[in-house]
């Protein structure tokens, strides 16, 4: 698994030989509030950068987490049916969204140091 | 932009790791611990909230028949020692803004909403109201919950519900915001330390306006602004019952003939049962009958998605269709409270 790394739009994503594992920030889950609702895509849904690809709905407000890249979903979270709440309480470890096998690999998110600045 | 209005609490606040949230001109917090944490310790226990922001007017009791012709509510036979929960119409009968009186033996005090503050101010005085502004050199907690009653008897004496009272300290009542039994204390800032104090060693825990607003949902409570507007009146607001001013009150005109007729955009609860939130906002229909989203949130009771909708008349079903952000989504209309 590679380090960890952050979207403009929040999301966090590493990569493991094709697969990329893709969750939502620790900043963006403390600017969203408690998390109710999470609506996952399908096994087998495909993406394009930049897609919608979940629904998040907290008490404050609703967002979206977009793919990082190219990629088609071999695995979801089911957790968070049942438990949306772990996204709040451990957002880049239990809290992970979905798993996707990359199409088209563009690893140029930023590193933690950078993310960070970029949210200060 | 002028720089937001802080709270007597603010250091308070600032200690106890709050997030904070600009609201009608003030920095308040908006949660401590967490917005569901924060309204299950007041549906099971206790919270206090510092609601510090919102205005609170004296007026004298020789002002009671100017005021009476501006509110939907019977002030005038209103009892020494009651609190009043009423609305400030204009002349079309919408609301200017929703508002509670404490009536004591020689003055009424006033509290409005913070965003409506220097509206209500204004139309006071245009209309030859004496007033004393003391929001600024007071402050208002709320201490909410099945368990508050039982902690704060401790402290000051407990008046019956929906009455008022006051000591040489502490000017209270049993009312509040959140559909739990409780009371909103006000107390000059000299004497808030000893309040905060006393709800400190207690374990008494902050609750901000994130839980204020998901509890007043739940509890079926309006919020002005988005179940009452300038151009909603209390009839269509499903507010008749605070229509007790048997005399002309400004826009009585509009309101008696509402209730007469029937015939008035109309505010209804609904829930939905997938996971989507309709927020404010949000288009809906009821069969033909288009509506709006005035308010709409999780309700961490009944752990689903609950709101308000005005809809431009009375709607002939209870099945909803909302577009949410594009995608269609199915509720229903509800005619009791959302807790029973």
């Amino acid at each position: 698994m590679t380090e960890k790394k952050y979207l403009e739009t929040h999301e966090w994503y590493s990569l493991s030989e094709n697969t990329i594992t893709i969750g939502i920030s620790d900043y963006a889950q403390g600017e969203l509030g408690d998390i109710v609702f999470v609506t996952l895509p399908e096994v087998g849904e495909e993406f394009s950068k930049g897609d919608s690809m979940v629904e998040v709905e907290a008490t404050k407000t609703v967002a979206e987490a977009y793919a990082p890249m190219d990629c088609v979903i071999t695995e979801v979270n089911a957790r968070l049916e049942s438990e949306p709440e772990v996204i709040n309480t451990d957002p880049c470890g239990d809290g992970w969204m979905v798993k996707a096998e990359v199409k088209n690999l563009d690893d140029t998110g930023m590193l933690y140091q950078e993310y960070e600045t970029f949210i200060s | 932009m002028p720089d937001s209005l802080l709270s007597p609490l603010h250091t308070y606040h600032i200690k106890n790791k709050a997030k904070f949230i600009d609201f009608a001109g003030w920095s308040m917090p908006f949660s401590y611990d967490g917005t569901i944490k924060e309204h299950s310790y007041v549906r099971t226990d206790s919270g206090f909230f510092d609601v510090s922001h919102m205005g609170r007017i004296e007026i004298q009791n020789s002002e009671i028949d100017n005021l009476s012709k501006l509110i939907c509510s019977d002030i005038k036979n209103l009892d020494e020692g009651k609190a009043l929960y009423s609305i400030f119409t204009n002349s079309d009968g919408c609301a200017i803004d929703d508002v509670i009186f404490w009536k004591f033996s020689d003055y009424i005090v006033l509290i409005c909403n913070a965003a409506n503050s220097s509206k209500v101010i204004d139309h006071l005085k245009e209309h030859s109201i004496s007033i004393n502004v003391i929001t600024q050199s007071t402050a208002l907690i709320a201490v909410q919950g099945p368990n508050s009653l039982n902690l704060m008897s401790n402290f000051l004496q407990i008046p019956d519900e929906f009455s008022c009272v006051k000591n040489d300290i502490y000017t209270y009542a049993r009312t509040g915001y959140t559909g739990e039994d409780g009371l909103e204390i006000m107390v000059s800032l000299d004497n808030l330390d000893n309040l905060i104090d006393f709800l400190t060693s207690s374990e008494v825990n902050p609750c901000g306006l994130g839980a204020r607003d998901t509890l007043r949902l739940e509890a079926s409570l309006p919020l002005y602004g988005f179940e009452l507007s300038q151009n909603i009146t209390p009839i269509e607001a499903g507010l008749k019952w605070t229509v007790t001013n048997k005399n002309a009150f400004l826009g009585s005109d509009v309101i008696n003939e509402q209730i007469n007729t029937g015939n008035h955009q109309i505010l209804k609860k609904f829930t939905i049962d997938s996971k989507s939130i309709a927020r404010t906002g949000t288009n809906v229909k009821a069969g033909n009958t288009p509506g709006v989203v005035t308010s709409g949130n999780y309700s961490p009771i009944l752990k689903k998605s609950i709101g308000f909708a005005l809809f431009e008349n009375q709607p002939t079903t209870d099945l909803l269709e909302f577009d949410i952000r594009g995608k269609l989504v199915e509720g229903k209309i509800i005619k009791k409270r959302f807790l029973s």
